[in-house]
């Protein structure tokens, strides 16, 4: 019986030094299958000068005309506006959008007033300069541009080797116990049941041809799932059923974000329904934790705030035209600013910290302004100096930042030294699922679960795991210039970054790196509402990849 | 598109961010995981879920002073020898921070960068740590001490080996008094200090060893020349006493009957620049240290000191301060003819596979006699036992000794203390005992305990 008990004993550090080289083999062929994926920057279709016949080859989606130097076609043209129209691709063909130029623009000879229709051979003129229109095959020495996916991998082998690595995790917590368990196969054959589920609906009913990104999202969330499993089996449920619901909002999210006018006419009523959800969780909620961001519908309780981060960055993305007609960021800025005041209410500076990263990024995205940047942040500055003069308590979560091991006792870094202990005692390997002593700390499983990674996982896997997600964020970034629409880039870089400034504030605030602010972990945190909303996330940037919308056209 | 590009390049700031607080943790992580992993509130360490086993500490003679049992630090099995112990073994707590347990809480924690304080087999991965001290001999130091606070210490002066540290007050590691961090009467000061190494006291007559070092090397026609000793001398207005009245007295006898009549007027008139040096040769001032662990510096400076306060420090008083550790090491070096071998406690660290990564072996410190001195000394010192202490103390040692009593004031009694050797080859011990605020006198307090010490270590070969 010694024996055997040893043999265990090694068989489980077996498996915990292989469960993080399979996830960063994993991840590292879900991300090169992913670069493989993205299409070549060649032009489908030119244009062509009709006085000097000069070719213009049209390289993306959405084309700014002008004679501004930063338009992606830029006409030498004095009678030009700085930004003249645009030119864009659509499903029904291409469609050319006037953008409040002096001159007007002109197809055919006939004024450009709303979204018109572009045909091969067709002349669009601006100002002095007349352009026509030609496929990328009709010129000589162009050669036409196939499409052309390619795969490191076959989707399903990804997904295979995602299901590889939870069935690892979960043979894991079936032997943490002194006896075999078999409990945590079902939490472990629901997670199997959704992915595959998504899977067979993806590829095979909708006829996608990538599933790397969702891959990803279930490797993180397998990793949660897991820990949970070896921590509060009636969490774990909890988290799955969020995950279920998370999955059904990507989903949803993918389809409403599949038609651009429907995005652009809904924008402003998400954003009212999103001011609307503030003011009832200022109403209503109950105060958790020195927040009060909690509503109770029924047995469930909800964090508004979650669901606010999707609309957020919905009502925050644009298309090039109408970026290009309305120039100013007033609304968003409005808009920024009634969300933030409402969490300051809450008093979830955490959450208030995350919306204001986005605002950023779509600010800055949207304008290029790095005077709105620097003045917005100049704001904050002034906002924080306010608070911390009058809110005294929030000042004290700063006092022992960076002096945690002054405060081993107390709360201001009783937390942060657990995590810091627990993390260095697992080593590279963990010391095992379910085998941790940090989970005996408060927030455990949400804010300080990078600690718990750590510890249970080890520093590889927990270092993996935040590099996928930073990955997320630079791969939204890559997809910028390829997607279908600068809606699309914007909420995907919004939607990235704000993913990883999350992961930031989580890891570093439990780590004493960055002061402590309570929020949670994208993917592996415990957390319903949480859960949905990184979904959501996950759902821009796969929008932002211009595969997603293939496929449809494909099957027509 | 191409500007919307462009601008997303703010995500690498967000990135770059990312990979500095990426690189903050892990840096710290590498440098420091050890410190943070070994902490007491750490229940990998101290717990019962128990995912490692901590090593054990064991001494001379195998027998086990510390082990992990079922999740809980257990001490050796009889209180007398716990306490005795618990200064070189430390506290669960780790509050003794001179202890093994603290100094090398990581070897036997067997934390290591990669398995972090976890083991692979499932077995204990911690390091034993044999120690050379032999538990028996501290034990009887401890209760020869009694209730007393003091020090003993005695090592092998060829070999290094450490055999005795003891220092008190004390307290059962196992059964920690519930008082122990609220009491405020002081019965419990300095508990959490080995005295050993970490303190210093007024050497008093200790210290005139120092002084004959001084005057061996300065006055050519010491031994023919004599002091006479009407029980007080006025130096610079203040009297300096004796006990009795001695008469014309030798060098030799100046020092057997500790005279600081004729000692204050030594030093005086050698004067404090060679006071000063001769001192700072032998080792004050500076800090000595056993595996790693720093000895206290002790005190001597009579730089602008007055022609009285010359005088007293001639007599290990004024501000002169003695620490144990570096006593021991002085009387190692008289016994070796000026070079001591410096003592060393741990003897070997061993993995649990059996690898030692760590093996104590004699070092060599530096010279702190010149050989003509220390040759001098020791007959000096012996011809204390014979014609003062009396050699039936330490019958067939042939020991070489010094007392002193180091007055403190503020209403206690002095420090007594007692340190020498053996100038026996068969028997190479050098030892320290000093016993506070003594009634007694030296060789009373002191020395009967360093008596009984000798003779056990002679035996106990």
């Amino acid at each position: 019986m010694k024996i055997s008990s040893e043999w265990i004993s090694v068989f489980l550090f077996a498996l915990r030094v292989a469960v993080p080289l399979l996830f960063i083999s994993t991840a590292w062929r879900c991300f090169s299958s992913m670069r493989l994926g993205k299409r070549r920057e060649d032009p489908v279709i030119v244009l062509e000068n009709t006085v000097t016949h000069k070719i213009i080859p049209v390289l993306y989606w959405e084309n700014s005309l002008g004679r501004s130097w930063s338009c992606d076609i830029v006409l030498h043209d004095q009678t030009a506006s700085r930004a003249h129209a645009v030119l864009m691709r659509r499903e029904s063909g291409w469609l050319i959008s006037d953008t409040n130029s002096k001159a007007g623009t002109f197809v055919n000879g006939r004024k450009v007033k709303d979204k018109t229709p572009v045909l091969p051979g067709d002349v669009i003129s601006m100002g002095a300069t007349s352009l026509r229109l030609k496929r990328t095959a009709d010129v000589k020495g162009m050669k036409p541009s196939k499409p052309r996916w390619r795969h490191a991998a076959a989707p399903s082998r990804l997904l295979a080797s995602a299901t590889l690595l939870q069935a690892l995790l979960c043979a894991q917590v079936c032997l943490a116990g002194s006896r075999p368990d078999p409990e945590p196969l079902i939490p472990f054959g629901l997670l199997l049941a959704m992915e595959w589920i998504l899977y067979g609906y993806s590829i095979h009913l909708l006829g996608h041809v990538s599933f790397e990104l969702e891959t990803l999202a279930f490797l993180l969330t397998g990793v949660g799932v897991m820990l949970l499993c070896g921590t509060n089996r009636k969490a774990a449920y909890t988290q799955l059923a969020a995950v279920a619901a998370g999955i059904i909002v990507f989903r949803f999210l993918i389809w409403f974000m599949g038609d651009l006018d429907r995005v652009m006419r809904w924008r402003v009523a998400i954003g009212a329904l999103a001011i609307l959800l503030f003011a009832v969780n200022l109403a209503f909620a109950h105060t958790r934790n020195g927040s009060k961001n909690w509503i109770y519908v029924g047995p469930v309780s909800i964090q508004p705030s979650e669901f606010i981060k999707i609309a957020f960055v919905l009502v925050g993305a644009s298309t090039l035209d109408r970026l290009q007609t309305y120039k100013n960021l007033t609304g968003f800025i409005a808009f920024s600013a009634v969300c933030m005041g409402a969490l300051f209410l809450m008093k979830d500076f955490g959450t208030a910290c995350i919306f204001f990263a986005t605002f950023l990024i779509i600010a800055f995205m949207r304008s290029g302004s790095l005077r709105t940047i620097l003045l917005a942040c100049a704001v904050a500055v002034f906002g924080a100096f306010f608070i911390l003069k009058f809110k005294p308590y929030v000042a004290e979560r700063f006092t022992s930042w960076g002096h945690v091991w002054e405060h081993v006792n107390d709360s201001g870094g009783y937390q942060q030294v657990r995590v810091l202990s627990y993390a260095a005692s697992g080593g590279l390997f963990g010391v095992g699922l379910g085998k941790g002593c940090l989970k005996k700390v408060f927030a455990a499983t949400s804010d300080l679960v990078f600690g718990m990674l750590c510890e249970e996982l080890g520093l590889l896997l927990a270092v993996a795991a935040v590099i996928v997600i930073a990955a997320l964020a630079l791969y939204a970034r890559s997809l910028a210039t390829r997607s279908r629409s600068t809606l699309y880039s914007i909420s995907a870089c919004a939607a990235g970054g704000l993913l990883l400034f999350q992961a930031c504030l989580n890891i570093f605030g439990a780590t004493d790196v960055l002061p402590m602010t309570g929020v949670t972990l994208p993917f592996i945190s415990l957390g319903g509402s949480s859960m949905v909303s990184v979904w959501g996330m996950l759902a821009f940037i796969k929008a932002s990849d211009e595969r997603t919308y293939a496929a449809r056209r494909h099957r027509k | 598109m191409k500007t919307t590009g462009f601008r997303s390049t703010i995500l690498y700031v967000l990135g770059a961010g990312f990979l500095l607080g990426l690189g903050v943790f892990l840096y710290g992580f590498c440098t420091d995981g050890g410190k943070w992993a070994l902490q007491p509130f750490n229940r990998h360490i101290t717990g019962e879920s128990l995912s490692s086993g901590e090593g054990r500490v064991l001494d001379r003679n195998g027998t086990v002073l510390a082990e992990t049992k079922d999740g809980n630090r257990v001490y050796a099995g009889d209180a007398a020898t716990r306490r005795a112990m618990l200064h070189t073994v430390g506290d669960t707590n780790g509050y003794i921070s001179t202890g093994v347990q603290h100094i090398f809480r990581a070897e036997l924690s067997g934390y290591n960068l990669v398995t972090g304080l976890t083991s692979p087999t499932g077995k204990a991965n911690g390091s034993d740590i044999h120690l050379t001290l032999d538990s028996s001999l501290c034990k009887l130091a401890r209760q020869q001490l009694g209730s007393r606070d003091g020090v003993a210490a005695l090592y092998n002066y060829q070999t290094g080996e450490l055999l005795c540290m003891v220092s008190t007050p004390d307290f059962d590691p196992q059964n920690p008094p519930k008082d122990l961090n609220t009491d405020k009467t002081g019965k419990y000061s300095g508990v959490y200090l080995n005295k050993v190494l970490s303190s210093t006291f007024t050497p008093g007559s200790v210290f005139k060893l120092v002084t004959s070092a001084a005057a061996i090397e300065n006055i050519p026609n010491l031994d023919s020349r004599t002091w006479k000793c009407n029980g007080s001398v006025t130096i610079n207005g203040n009297k300096i006493t004796d006990v009795h009245s001695y008469g014309q007295l030798s060098f030799k006898k100046a020092l057997a009957k500790s005279s600081n009549v004729a000692f204050s007027q030594i030093a005086v008139e050698l004067g404090a620049d060679k006071m000063q040096a001769e001192a700072d040769r032998m080792g004050f001032n500076r800090s000595f240290s056993m595996d790693g662990i720093p000895s206290a510096k002790d005190h001597y400076s009579v730089k602008g000191a007055a022609p009285d306060g010359l005088g007293w420090s001639g007599v290990g008083q004024y501000t002169d301060l003695a620490n144990p550790f570096h006593m021991l090491v002085l009387m190692g070096a008289i016994a070796n003819g000026g070079t001591p071998v410096m003592p060393y406690f741990v003897q070997s660290v061993t993995t649990p596979a059996g690898i030692t990564t760590k093996q104590g072996e004699a070092k060599t410190g530096p010279e702190l006699v010149a050989p003509d001195t220390a040759s001098r000394l020791t007959g000096y010192m012996r011809y204390n036992v014979t014609n003062g202490y009396g050699d039936g103390l330490f019958p067939g040692l042939a020991v070489c000794a010094k007392t002193g009593t180091g007055e403190v004031g503020h209403g206690q009694h002095p420090n007594c203390w007692m340190v020498g050797f053996s100038s026996r080859q068969q028997t190479p011990y050098a030892f320290v005992v000093l016993v506070e605020n003594s009634s007694s006198g030296s060789v009373a307090s002191a020395g009967h305990i360093a008596s009984a010490l000798m003779k056990a270590a002679a035996g106990g070969q």
